[in-house]
């Protein structure tokens, strides 16, 4: 993780000016659905590229430290052993991106991977995840314990409430605020774009929390009716790229909710391709944020390796 | 091949590449190929035939590669295929005119299921020969004309089909346009002889066969290939009824010119030629644009060529993401080795004149490859602008205000399209309204559908295809005279026009009663011929009855520039304004009645009460179209698509007409009242021999609240007014009623720059001429404003 996004000042004309023709990315994004990937070893790349940008979650009111653990472990080995050497990618460092959990689970991941020798990063959700609905300084003490408990990187969520109801600036310093007691940590902002409504409201949001600092905008929380879409991701990818034009700045795009084949998370990279080109195929500029997603995949790359399709208890569990 | 097998994962897993795309082996396609031995024949009277010692075309395939590439081979079709070719269309126009329309539109029905099942051996077959087209939207294109087939006599029931239609389409078409004028024309009722572009014969003879397995009699479709001149021949044949063109401006001026004279209707579509503007307005989703235009210009097999006219202050944003999406696009196959220089040369010249370069990469040294590459900074007087090459070329021009962006899209000899991207629905309405094209696409592009009519303006042709509007240039008003067939008579056409006419004192001048000297009517204003001339009016008994002008180039000049000043007011009138000022012409020509019939009676010497009669079938007509004003209204056609659409009838601006000798009065109202209705300025020429009823129409339009310059009469030498109606570029429609040499003389001058045309050649059908006009069919006034309309169609897609 090298990037980071020191952020602009708010311009709100610019915010003002964001408009998007929903026809028009609905189209796009069939476009992009059609787009394919080769078969064969083109196949096994891509997916094992989609794993490396895997930020592997649990987010659930039933996790202990067994099943973090379990976690960790999974993701410092995401792909069997025996299968990465057979396409002789076992000594080319794959792992998923990161892991990520609730803050108060942040200590054991960390202290998982320690034991097992891994400097793989621990994400957190904060701020109230996932609604977003309590005091502003309780949201700040949340992000500042996560990140004294050793979580690099936090996935905050926006006060809808303030971009339901146009409140652009406000948004600005909450999300300002955030990014200063992230300190050093990455910042990924949610927009849970199932709750604004409109694509032109995404791409504001999206513009007013890249404005304020945001390493990674991230599509959804998972726990809203309407998670991960592409034509919302498009949305938000063209907001990155206007970004980017205008201020020189990456910043990286995180789609969550609702990933679970590998079939999707190949689209989910010609999608970056297309739009944002081949510096954003990166984990620094992009994550999958998912849990069932992995075992998929490594059934995908199982058939290709063997040409058969594993059941699912011939691979590791998380 | 051997470094693509060799890459590993963790090369693909570093540089991220697609791969290639795993090239398809076209089984079904090579099969039928295989069936007919490569070697395709003709398609004639329901079955293939392949006739000995003819000379052959081979078309090689897309692939290009030698191992499993598969030419196949078409017949030069010779004079006696081409005959048995008329006689079989003939016999299957019979046969299948004489069926029910039910059984018409089952028949078209059952080809859509046919085609659903060989809709893979089509597709490849397409694909084979590099004329990629959906099968579906062949079997949505079926379906649609189905449905008209089927209410064809409910519908329209005063039309007739028009026989045999040749449909000839160039090679350098969509595969999808030959079926857009096909289908429409066997649900009216024809039958068809197809004339594709070599490259496209095999799919063209397919589905001839599909059509056959789905029922159609033998002979309604037939199919033959050939080189240039079987045109031509097809054309001339005596069995052609109706000719339409599908293929490049310069393609279809060189038919239009071999068939001048032939009495052979013909209609172009020029669209593949066609430069469309694609404007950008500040108020757009820029990226949504951007993606578009990118979809649209640097396809390999384009339908049209883009211009992308950008608002300045959108400029660098519109240029950043450009260059962002295009890198690393790869290079787009040309048609041709030679079209490589062509766009080498365009680029090198638009360079010289400042033009920088987006390119997604630097062009390989040779090869029949360029990259996709937008010329920024153009000017309009730059080549690539007006005449892009064909290729992955893109011109980029900036405009300054939303009323510039409009007439930059509209300053082109072309009208075929123009895709417009604005999330402000007033702009969007406004320019759709404005833009000289048939189709407009609001923050969409390239969208077809049978329903949606393309109509090309100016240069992009003088027919409308697709929807109900397209039908009709393949049916005509039952009961109404046909243009006799004829064969060219050798005509100097640069003398045509050109004899000057000498005023001859005419014999037996009577002093006692002095000739009155009549003016004509230009912009408004009574005046002299520009020349001084002046000609005779002569009674059918050679009685001097007045001296008129003898009109000539300069007054037509005249009455255009004036046309033109005031037509667009004209158009903006209401509708429900027009109607008030054709009921008002209707009345005072009403008062003036007995004067309008004694000058009828003077001029043609018919009797009192039959020159009654016409001034009262006038004064009747006239408020026909006073009445059609607010009644003749667009559509609003449903479309698979979510969106809404619109197709609006739209005045073409100055219509030239000259008038028959029958009936002077009631043909002068007649279509006076028809293309003003609409919206039209006219300039009228009247009959040579009769004008003396439209010279006196003049006081009446003098007293009117017509404005002046909507309505011209000019008298003269009909030869030379013809010839000067001709060569006025802004005249966008030309009316005739004459000889047959006329007819001859505007067919070979007015395909460059095109005109529409509506010709009638009088000498023969003067009896029948008549009663044309004193008991017109109930699809007489339908035709009329067909005639004085062009269609467009917008199309506003929603989420």
């Amino acid at each position: 993780m090298s990037v980071k996004n020191p952020g602009i000042d708010l311009d709100l004309e610019w915010v003002s000016k964001a408009r998007v023709n929903t026809q028009a990315v609905l189209k796009r994004a069939q476009q992009v659905q059609g787009r394919k990937v080769a078969k064969k070893q083109w196949q096994a790349a891509w997916l094992l590229k989609a794993v490396t940008c895997i930020d592997l979650t649990t987010l659930s009111g039933d996790d202990t430290p067994s099943n973090v653990h379990r976690l960790c472990m999974k993701a410092s080995q995401p792909v069997r052993r025996d299968l990465l050497k057979n396409m002789d990618m076992h000594d080319k460092g794959i792992t998923t991106a990161a892991v990520c959990v609730y803050p108060s689970r942040v200590a054991d991941a960390v202290k998982s991977l320690k034991a097992a020798n891994s400097s793989l990063p621990v994400a957190s959700v904060a701020t109230g995840f996932p609604a977003g609905q309590t005091p502003l300084k309780t949201r700040l003490d949340e992000v500042r314990m996560a990140v004294q408990d050793g979580a690099t990187e936090i996935d905050i969520v926006i006060n809808r409430t303030l971009a339901l109801t146009g409140q652009w600036a406000a948004l600005y310093d909450e999300v300002r605020q955030f990014r200063e007691v992230c300190g050093e940590a990455h910042m990924k902002t949610i927009l849970a774009v199932g709750e604004l409504g409109t694509f032109t409201n995404v791409y504001k949001a999206s513009l007013v929390s890249m404005m304020a600092g945001s390493d990674f905008i991230k599509t959804s929380t998972g726990k809203e009716s309407v998670n991960a879409t592409y034509p919302v991701a498009i949305v938000m990818v063209r907001a990155i790229r206007d970004y980017y034009l205008r201020t020189g700045h990456k910043v990286g795009f995180k789609p969550a909710g609702g990933i679970r084949t590998a079939q999707e998370a190949l689209v989910w990279l010609v999608l970056m391709k297309e739009e944002l080109g081949d510096d954003w195929l990166t984990p620094t500029l992009f994550r999958l944020g998912a849990s069932s997603l992995l075992a998929d995949i490594e059934r995908q790359i199982y058939h290709y390796v063997t040409g058969c399709y594993a059941a699912y208890y011939e691979l590791p569990m998380a | 091949m051997a470094s693509v097998a060799s890459k590993t994962v963790y090369d693909i897993f570093q540089s991220m590449e697609y791969g290639a795309s795993a090239s398809t082996t076209a089984t079904a396609a090579r099969t039928w190929l295989e069936q007919h031995s490569q070697s395709l024949g003709l398609f004639v009277d329901g079955g293939f035939v392949r006739p000995v010692d003819r000379q052959t075309l081979r078309v090689t395939d897309s692939t290009g590669e030698s191992h499993n590439s598969c030419s196949m081979i078409c017949i030069c079709a010779k004079e006696e295929d081409v005959s048995a070719c008329g006689v079989s269309a003939s016999a299957g126009f019979k046969a299948w005119s004489e069926l029910s329309a039910h059984r018409r539109a089952k028949v078209l029905l059952r080809l859509a299921n046919t085609l659903q099942r060989y809709s893979q051996c089509m597709s490849e077959l397409c694909v084979l020969s590099e004329c990629p087209c959906s099968s579906s939207a062949l079997v949505r294109l079926a379906h649609y004309y189905a449905g008209w087939a089927q209410l064809r006599d409910t519908l329209m029931p005063n039309w007739t089909p028009r026989g045999v239609v040749a449909i000839v389409v160039s090679a350098d078409c969509q595969f999808y346009s030959i079926w857009l004028k096909v289908l429409p024309a066997l649900a009216m009722g024809n039958a068809v002889i197809v004339v594709p572009g070599v490259k496209m014969a095999a799919p063209a003879l397919l589905l001839a066969q599909v059509f056959m397995e789905a029922g159609l009699p033998a002979g309604v479709l037939n199919v033959v290939t050939g080189d240039c001149a079987l045109v031509a021949r097809v054309a001339q044949s005596i069995h052609t009824s109706y000719l339409t063109f599908c293929g490049s401006k310069q393609d279809g001026e060189l038919l239009a010119k071999q068939l001048a004279g032939w009495g052979v209707p013909t209609s172009l579509s020029l669209s593949v030629s066609a430069v469309c503007p694609f404007i950008i307005f500040e108020s757009a989703d820029i990226d949504s644009a951007v993606d578009g235009v990118i979809e649209a210009a640097f396809k390999k097999n384009k339908d049209w060529q883009w211009v992308l006219c950008v608002q300045e202050s959108m400029w660098d944003s519109v240029v950043g993401r450009l260059k962002l999406r295009m890198t690393g696009m790869k290079c787009v196959p040309l048609a041709s080795e030679a079209h490589r220089s062509l766009v080498e040369t365009a680029v090198q010249q638009a360079v010289q004149q400042g033009a920088t370069l987006i390119q997604s990469c630097p062009p390989p040294s040779t090869g029949g490859l360029y990259p996709p590459t937008v010329l920024c900074g153009l000017a309009p007087p730059c080549s690539a602008v007006t005449t892009p090459p064909p290729g992955p070329l893109l011109p980029l021009l900036s405009f300054r205000s939303v009323v510039e962006g409009v007439t930059l899209g509209n300053h082109s000899p072309h009208g075929q399209a123009a895709s417009i991207w604005t999330e402000d629905l007033t702009l969007a309405l406004e320019t759709a309204r404005s833009l000289k094209v048939g189709s407009v696409w609001v923050n969409s592009h390239s969208v077809t559908d049978p329903s949606l009519p393309q109509s090309g303006r100016r240069d992009s042709g003088n027919c409308t295809n697709g929807g109900k509007e397209g039908l009709y240039q393949f049916l005509c008003p039952s009961l109404t005279p046909r243009m006799p067939r004829s064969t060219p008579r050798s005509l100097d056409y640069s003398a045509f026009g050109t004899a000057a006419s000498t005023f001859m004192v005419p014999e037996g001048f009577d002093p006692s009663s002095v000739p009155r000297s009549c003016s004509q009517f230009i912009g408004g204003k009574l005046c002299k011929a520009d020349s001084g001339c002046i000609r005779v009016v002569s009674s059918p008994g050679g009685a001097v009855l007045a001296y008129c002008a003898d009109g000539g180039r300069k007054d037509i000049r005249n009455a255009v520039e004036a046309a033109l000043k005031v037509q667009p007011g004209w158009l903006r009138k209401s509708s429900a304004a027009r109607a008030q000022s054709l009921y008002a012409l209707a009345d005072s020509l009403d008062k003036r009645r007995r004067d309008m019939a004694a000058s009828i009676q003077a001029q043609t010497g018919i009797s009192m009460d039959e020159a009654n009669e016409e001034v009262e079938l006038s004064i009747s007509r006239l408020s026909d179209w006073a009445a059609r004003c607010d009644k003749q209204s667009g559509v609003v056609p449903p479309l698979p698509q979510t969106g809404s659409a619109f197709l609006i009838p739209e005045a073409l601006g100055v219509v030239g007409i000259v008038l028959p000798d029958t009936r002077p009065l009631l043909c002068l109202v007649s279509l006076l009242g028809a293309a003003v209705a609409m919206g039209n300025a006219v300039i009228m020429v009247p009959s040579e021999k009769h004008p003396l009823p439209a010279i006196d129409f003049i006081q009446i339009l003098q007293v009117s609240d017509i404005p002046g310059g909507v309505v011209s009469i000019i008298t003269g030498g009909r030869d030379q007014l013809t010839q000067a109606l001709a060569n006025h570029s802004e005249i966008q429609a030309i009316w005739y009623w004459g000889s047959v040499e006329g007819c001859q003389f505007l067919q070979y001058t007015c395909c460059s720059p095109l005109k529409r045309m509506w010709l009638h050649c009088e000498e023969e059908v003067d009896e029948e001429g008549g009663r044309y006009w004193t008991h017109p069919s109930p699809s007489f006034e339908e035709e009329m404003w067909r005639e004085a309309v062009v269609w467009k169609s917008v199309w506003i897609p929603t989420a």
